[in-house]
């Protein structure tokens, strides 16, 4: 199955287009949460700088958890020298493909009770799906941000995000009734960091930014003569990477 | 209800490995072997061909090619007064499913073992006394010897085209090998892969130590190879997908691109895909096994299948839960030390210290499984353990096998996780770091073994088994000595700076990946009071019943587990043709 089979050109030209949107529509979802017409479509149109109107779907994330989650990859991956901020490199969009797909709904994961918490040794035990998980863990997040700051997490600027995120993942804002560092750590993180080195076929790492950015040449990989002309030498073909959907 | 099939000569249980080298033997004598395997054939598929075999979240993160977790995983519990939980989706480790079995993903590291392993209660008693094994460190004997073994390593390696610089051709060292290797009757049939630059820092370090560093044995095939069975194996392309992967190239040798293929084509071989086996049928007044009964995954039709002979060639720990399933055999209890079913469980320590080199490319995207550096000096007793307070020990290697970008990027200590000072580093690092990694050993403990769940199920009805696991003082101090070993390595590499020394601590945890080397359960041994099966794998309570793969390790050494148990399941070919013409305890 190529790309072209999952994602019609539209969709695809859309999302070209959302990578070169500015990241100050960031906190545009929010503000419509109280106009989205239907929960389950969870499309929302938001406006840019340029005044262009472009659209943004999520398949399994609502308004308020999008703006959430918006607002988290764009300060776990801001604007620089380096790389466009975590929404204009499609981070947000891996993150809600994987929830909504086979991996959030449980896929491949033994869900047979009882139920215990379990030590961290054990590894996951919710009796929720990951999908699930992922959200109680992003209301908590919002409760937490509201009660500490008395604002939602896409209304703080990057510096006192960056702030809660770092309290969240030293563990300082668990209580009794839930952990959200462990939340963080264990779940949100690896998806944050699949999201920017996967193959771009699945939302994230939009235009091989990560690839290229660390120098990973991607496909077709086939190093049998590389492997002695460019031992110990930068290899050129790292400074622009292949993906899955180049070879489809 | 259950169909009744006609009765078959041998009947393997599980199409990995070890069933298509024992089958291999067997074809010249026209036995009838069928093969059950739970899986089904790969070949073909997007995980066997371009470009989605290059697919590192599907097959790398989310092990898109190992056992299904939601129909069967493991409960663990770290010690005999807790609870176990199932593993709900299990990372330390990873057994296959589907015609190939594990050996579809490996990464291609083949040993043979130290010559002293399967006489190892033997070997530390005489140099260190009795007193010296702690008493909860349960090794034993294997009942066999290496010398009885060397041919089968031979035929193992001729026939999987292994590429490695001999050491030790019958007792005569050999400059640029393994010092400490066994002594082998010739040299490897292909020379070694292309050493990388991580290699060559690797080599120069050592060396400048005094150690004796050499190419680590690799089943990645350097060139094109062919077999003595006329199979062959394209060059390797070093894309960094063997461990986790199967190989789009059939370079990395393995049963379903060398063994199945070739059954297949004989008439007395047959492979039924996607049975699931649920039991063994047992005659415990005739102490014979009868029959197998699985259920056909495509129809959901459950079969006994009656055999007269029955081979266990499953993972590690299917193994072991059939037997206990199926009620054969006495289970261990570790209170009183008593029965031999689940006794010796044991994993591996794995342990690392990160190098870095600001302007040295190391380009870990060029690597195969197998093609690193390593030294043999701390592994197993290669050295002398008096007054070292443990026993045991690991390998040491440059361990570059891959640079997949998701999970192979190292950070220098005090990188934050996230941000801009984040990126830049895996901008600066990505391609100029590497582990000098100890692939370390895991003796047995009174204390670890298997039995079956009290509480949770599989898919299909049957217990899940238990591990009662964890690392205790041997093997954090082995870890300790060894680790710090290989940072002796890392300081002389003249990187721009070395990590911290990471040698394993804590508890056992099932979200980290070690290695998939999972041994023991089903030991082996001269005794039948101590162990499982007989030196030639027959089950002491059911002699038409053998047992063949990791999990008849008496003890689990530094040292990857595939050398040692190809060659034990084609000799169990051999026998099992001999078995055939005069059943009888061999």
């Amino acid at each position: 199955m190529s790309i072209d089979d999952r994602e019609p050109p539209a969709r695809r030209l859309f999302l070209r287009r959302i990578g070169g949107a500015s990241g100050a529509a960031l906190a545009t979802p929010a503000l419509l949460a109280g106009l989205a017409a239907s929960p389950s479509s969870a499309q929302s149109t938001l406006s840019s700088e340029a005044g262009k109107s472009v659209r943004s779907s999520y398949l399994s994330l609502g308004p308020q958890e999008a703006a959430c989650v918006e607002a988290l990859v764009n300060v776990m991956c801001p604007a620089d020298a380096i790389t466009p901020n975590g929404v204009d490199c499609g981070l947000h969009i891996y993150i809600d493909r994987q929830l909504a797909g086979a991996w959030g709904r449980g896929d491949q994961l033994y869900r047979q009770g009882p139920w215990h918490p379990g030590k961290p040794q054990h590894g996951y035990q919710s009796p929720l799906t990951p999908e699930q998980h992922f959200k109680a863990g992003i209301a908590v997040l919002r409760r937490e941000a509201q009660h500490r700051t008395s604002k939602a997490i896409e209304q703080l600027e990057a510096g006192p995000l960056d702030a809660l995120l770092q309290e969240i993942a030293a563990g300082r804002l668990d209580d009794e009734r839930y952990a959200l560092g462990a939340w963080f750590n264990d779940f949100l993180y690896p998806l944050f960091v699949q999201a920017c080195f996967a193959d771009p076929m699945y939302g994230g790492n939009r235009d091989k930014t990560f690839w290229r950015v660390v120098g990973f040449p991607g496909l077709p990989a086939f190093h049998g003569r590389n492997v002695v002309q460019f031992r110990g030498r930068p290899f050129p073909g790292a400074s622009k990477p292949q993906s899955i959907e180049d070879f489809s | 209800m259950t169909h009744k099939l006609p009765k078959r000569s041998v009947v393997f249980v599980g199409g990995g490995l070890t069933a298509g080298l024992a089958a291999r033997q067997m074809m010249s004598s026209g036995i009838d072997v069928l093969v059950l395997e739970r899986g089904g054939d790969l070949a073909g598929s997007a995980a066997a061909t371009l470009p989605n075999q290059r697919d590192e979240l599907r097959w790398g993160v989310r092990n898109g090619l190992v056992q299904n977790w939601a129909n069967e995983t493991y409960t663990l519990r770290h010690a005999l007064d807790e609870s176990a939980l199932p593993v709900r989706r299990m990372e330390a480790f990873l057994p296959g499913d589907g015609m190939g079995g594990a050996a579809n993903h490996w990464n291609g590291q083949t040993w043979r073992w130290a010559e002293y392993d399967p006489a190892l209660r033997t070997r530390l008693e005489s140099r260190y006394g009795r007193a010296a094994i702690p008493r909860e460190m349960t090794v034993q004997d294997w009942g066999i010897s290496y010398a009885e073994m060397e041919p089968y390593h031979d035929l193992f390696e001729q026939l999987f085209g292994i590429a490695g610089q001999a050491g030790n051709i019958a007792g005569k060292l050999v400059e640029g090998g393994n010092p400490f290797e066994a002594p082998r009757k010739r040299g490897f049939p292909q020379q070694p892969l292309e050493i990388l630059e991580s290699g060559q820092i690797f080599k120069t370090a050592a060396q400048s130590l005094g150690y004796k560093p050499f190419p680590l044995p690799a089943a990645n095939s350097p060139r094109a190879y062919t077999n003595p069975d006329g199979a062959s194996l394209a060059p390797c392309q070093y894309c960094g997908h063997c461990e986790r992967f199967i190989c789009e190239a059939n370079a990395k040798a393995s049963p379903a691109v060398l063994l199945y293929p070739m059954l297949q084509k004989q008439r007395n071989f047959e492979i039924r895909l996607h049975s699931q086996v649920t039991g063994i049928i047992y005659d415990k007044q005739a102490k014979r096994v009868t029959a197998v009964k699985f259920i056909d995954l495509q129809t959901a039709e459950e079969y006994e299948q009656p055999a007269d002979v029955v081979v266990l060639s499953g993972f590690t720990m299917t193994n072991t839960r059939l037997l206990l399933t199926s009620g054969i055999g006495r289970p261990y209890d570790p209170k009183t030390g008593k029965g031999a079913v689940g006794k010796n469980f044991c994993y591996q320590v794995m342990s690392s210290v990160p190098v870095f080199f600001k302007d040295r490319f190391i380009n870990p995207f060029m690597a195969s499984g197998a093609s690193q550096m390593v030294v043999d000096e701390f592994n197993g007793d290669n050295f002398d353990h008096a007054g070292l307070g443990f026993l045991g020990g690991g390998y040491i290697y440059s361990n570059v096998t891959n640079g997949r970008p998701i999970n192979a990027r190292l950070h220098p200590a005090g990188t934050p996780r996230w941000g801009s000072a984040w990126k830049q580093a895996n901008a600066d690092w990505y391609s100029h770091a590497f582990n000098v990694s100890v692939h370390g050993s895991n003796y047995p403990h009174r204390e670890n073994f298997l039995d079956l769940d009290p509480t949770y199920r599989d898919a299909y009805g049957s217990p899940l088994l238990r591990m009662t696991f964890n690392f205790h003082d041997n093997d954090h101090r082995m870890s300790e000595y060894v680790t710090n070993k290989a940072a002796g390595i890392a300081r002389a590499m003249g990187a721009t700076a070395v990590g911290a020394p990471q040698p394993r601590r804590g508890d056992f945890d099932a979200r980290q990946y070690q290695t998939t080397h999972t041994t023991g359960g089903t030991i082996m041994g001269a005794d039948p009071s101590t162990s499982v099966v007989s030196p030639r794998l027959q089950h002491w309570d059911a002699q038409n019943l053998f047992v063949v793969g990791a999990s008849v390790y008496a003890h689990n050494a530094g040292y990857n587990p595939t050398g040692p148990l190809a060659a034990m399941a084609l000799r169990l070919g051999d026998d099992l043709v001999r078995y055939a013409r005069q059943p009888r305890m061999l």
